[in-house]
């Protein structure tokens, strides 16, 4: 009986192995820090209040995220299929709906675009995106009143959106708290105890020492699963916008310089 | 219990565990194929979406430009062929061939234009100019996720020991659908003939 308690916690200690080489996920974007990221800091604070409010107030009726990110560089990166990439690892809109929206700004390459999620390419066909910016904003970035210009596309877009959705925006927005985002801690402190009392039974019995080798080549053999792509989603930690979802885009869109 | 029988036991556990075992890894290994061969076949069935896209959108994109350009025949006729080659293509290889062929006369076209500047200006032409660079936005997007999902499926079925089950099993390797050189190449501008 002892064989099959070592056999049975050795397999549990693969199953975790697996698990734990899994969620080793490469990460080279930064964090979203809300629905505006300015990272290159370009958005004025007033810009910023409007852009922000309009924006959770979209998310609230429509359930569809329009995010901004501006960056100082993207270096020698495609700006669309950096965007892409973006959008992708940050998740933007609900997994399988996909309705968000990504406005992107490179200061030093000096290119906007707006890339749209599976979603909204419906309401927002690339012709359509290309118009708005050549009617409201590549007029304002080639001013240099970036702020202006990045609310003009917010703007621009949550027309389309709140007039296809068939509400209208009030101009305040009550978000509720998030609560999420502390629950996954519990989770990695229960594998951790599991694996420390796995470890105990194969270290401690003489059973347990003998399974070593054994499980070791079982290890080994059962490597490298299968991967997916759809983002793992931010929910949570912004301050009521959970538009972080796992949301997908094809690469609709369109881009300019400026 | 006799000692006969203690090791006919120990014996008959251990081949009960190497066989459980065995089943195990011919299991996982296996179903791991055809899930990873599985999001090969979807995402090259988006890649394709994207590719019909492209090639809905042509003949309209000609219209627009032979309204501006209509002495530029050589490029049309480019243009059309490599559609109609688009069109009867069979096998993904020979798709992959076909629509990068369909590229590189796509961008011709495009350059074409570029010595118009009344058609450049034309909102119409803008607006499926826009189109156009969003479906081969879009067909990159597609190509790369496929390209990735090709590249988790080799590595899969390649690497030992479940390089031995994918012999059993027929599992072979899946086509790369390589970028066409025209894309990622600055395309040269001549002026006049």
């Amino acid at each position: 009986m002892k064989l099959k308690y070592a056999y049975i916690s050795g397999s549990l200690l693969v199953v975790l192995f697996i698990f734990m080489v899994r969620s080793e996920a490469v990460e080279t974007f930064p964090k979203p820090q809300g629905p505006i990221n300015d990272f290159a800091g370009v958005i004025d604070a007033q810009s910023r209040t409007v852009m922000d409010r309009l924006v959770r107030e979209v998310w609230q009726k429509t359930a569809t995220a329009l995010v901004v990110a501006t960056f100082a560089t993207i270096e020698d990166n495609d700006p669309a299929d950096y965007a892409n990439r973006l959008y992708q690892t940050w998740g933007i809109g609900k997994k399988g709906e996909d309705k968000g929206v990504l406005i992107f700004f490179a200061l030093k390459e000096r290119k906007i675009r707006i890339e749209t999620g599976y979603g909204v390419e419906g309401i927002l066909p690339d012709g359509r995106v290309g118009e708005i910016l050549d009617r409201y904003v590549v007029p304002e970035l080639k001013e240099g009143r970036y702020g202006t210009g990045l609310l003009s596309a917010v703007a621009a877009v949550s027309a389309v959106i709140i007039k296809d959705a068939g509400v209208t925006l009030s101009g305040k927005s009550s978000y509720h708290q998030a609560s999420q985002g502390q629950r996954k801690k519990s989770g990695n402190l229960f594998s951790l105890i599991l694996m420390f009392l796995i470890l105990l039974v194969l270290f401690g019995t003489r059973q347990g020492r003998a399974m070593l080798p054994f499980l070791l080549l079982m290890a080994l053999g059962g490597g490298g699963r299968g991967s997916s792509y759809g983002g793992s989603g931010f929910g949570g930690f912004s301050g009521g916008f959970r538009g972080f979802g796992g949301g997908l885009s094809g690469g609709g869109g369109a881009g300019r310089g400026f | 219990m006799t000692r006969g029988l203690k090791i006919f036991l120990i014996v008959g556990a251990v081949i009960v565990v190497f066989l459980l075992s065995l089943y195990g890894f011919f299991k996982g290994t296996y179903n791991n194929f055809v899930t990873l061969d599985e999001s090969v076949k979807a995402s090259w069935a988006q890649v394709e979406n994207q590719l019909q896209r492209r090639y809905d959108l042509i003949p309209n994109l000609v219209e627009t430009v032979k309204g501006y350009a209509q002495h530029e025949k050589g490029v049309f006729t480019d243009v059309t062929n490599a559609r109609a080659r688009v069109g009867g293509a069979g096998t993904i290889p020979d798709k992959i061939a076909a629509n990068n062929a369909l590229s590189g006369a796509l961008s011709r076209l495009l350059l074409v234009v570029e010595n118009y500047p009344v058609l450049k200006a034309d909102q119409n032409f803008i607006r499926l100019q826009d189109e156009l660079a969003g479906t081969e936005n879009r067909i990159a997007v597609e190509r790369r996720r496929y390209n990735e999902s090709v590249q988790t499926y080799n590595i899969a079925i390649r690497k030992f020991p479940a390089n031995i089950l994918a012999g059993m099993f027929n599992f072979t390797k899946a086509a790369f659908y390589e970028a066409p050189e025209a894309a990622t190449a600055v395309p040269k501008v001549s002026f006049g003939e």
